[in-house]
């Protein structure tokens, strides 16, 4: 008897092991779906010429792909242990922080008719946001060890 | 904070992956609490209590500072 319950814990204890790690797998696989129809899509719209219905359903593409990736993310951060969850947590304060205080200075460096749209584009600024996002769960990895 | 995890996972014989594995965390989660680096929800230190058979004030205790 004490056996089979120590099988049961034990059972129970790979299954839910195991469902955490598919969700944190389904969640890196949307992210790399949510980057495999963002870079084609930025690439059609900007080098080929549709007429707006075709470039309406390219633009629309990547958005259900980024919204399929955040419905995953937020899934896999509630399985998440406690540790994890304060790591992620941190990453996406840094990270949105530095974009809205990168977004301001462009914003008030844009009043002045200072502005560069090369490097500061809506483009890139999406990915300075992942870039931000990164930094932030490198700092939040190294300050917890996790 | 304080805590007594490490003297604990020994007098079991325990590595840091069998107790995480007991209370359903990370090893590496487990390693930030035993280090004092991140300071456990309630719920995390009872279930460590729990598995320990002590009590939580046994096993987290404040700094001098009282932090």
């Amino acid at each position: 008897m004490k056996c089979l319950l120590i099988f049961v814990v034990i059972k129970q204890l790979y299954v839910m092991e195991r469902s955490k790690k598919t969700l944190n797998q389904q969640s890196i696989i949307s992210a790399l779906i949510y980057g495999a129809t963002y870079l084609p899509a930025t690439w059609l719209l900007k080098h080929q010429v549709f007429s707006q219905p075709v470039s309406i359903i390219i633009i629309i593409v990547p958005v259900i792909a980024f919204a399929i990736f955040i419905f995953k993310y937020i899934k896999a951060f509630s399985a998440m242990d406690e540790v994890k969850q304060r790591v992620q947590f941190e990453a996406v304060v840094i990270g949105f922080s530095l974009t809205a205080m990168l977004m301001m200075i462009l914003f008030l460096l844009g009043l002045c008719g200072i502005s560069n749209s090369f490097w500061f584009g809506y483009g890139l600024v999406v990915s300075y946001c992942w870039f931000f996002y990164f930094i932030g769960w490198l700092i939040s990895r190294r300050k917890y060890g996790a | 904070m304080k805590n007594t995890i490490k003297v604990e996972r020994a007098k079991k014989n325990w590595t840091q992956a069998d107790l995480a594995k007991h209370i359903g965390i990370s090893r590496q989660g487990l390693n930030s609490i035993e280090t004092g680096k991140f300071v456990p929800s309630t719920l995390l230190a009872l279930r460590m209590a729990k598995v320990f058979n002590t009590t939580v004030e046994a096993l987290f205790q404040l700094d001098d500072s009282g932090m």
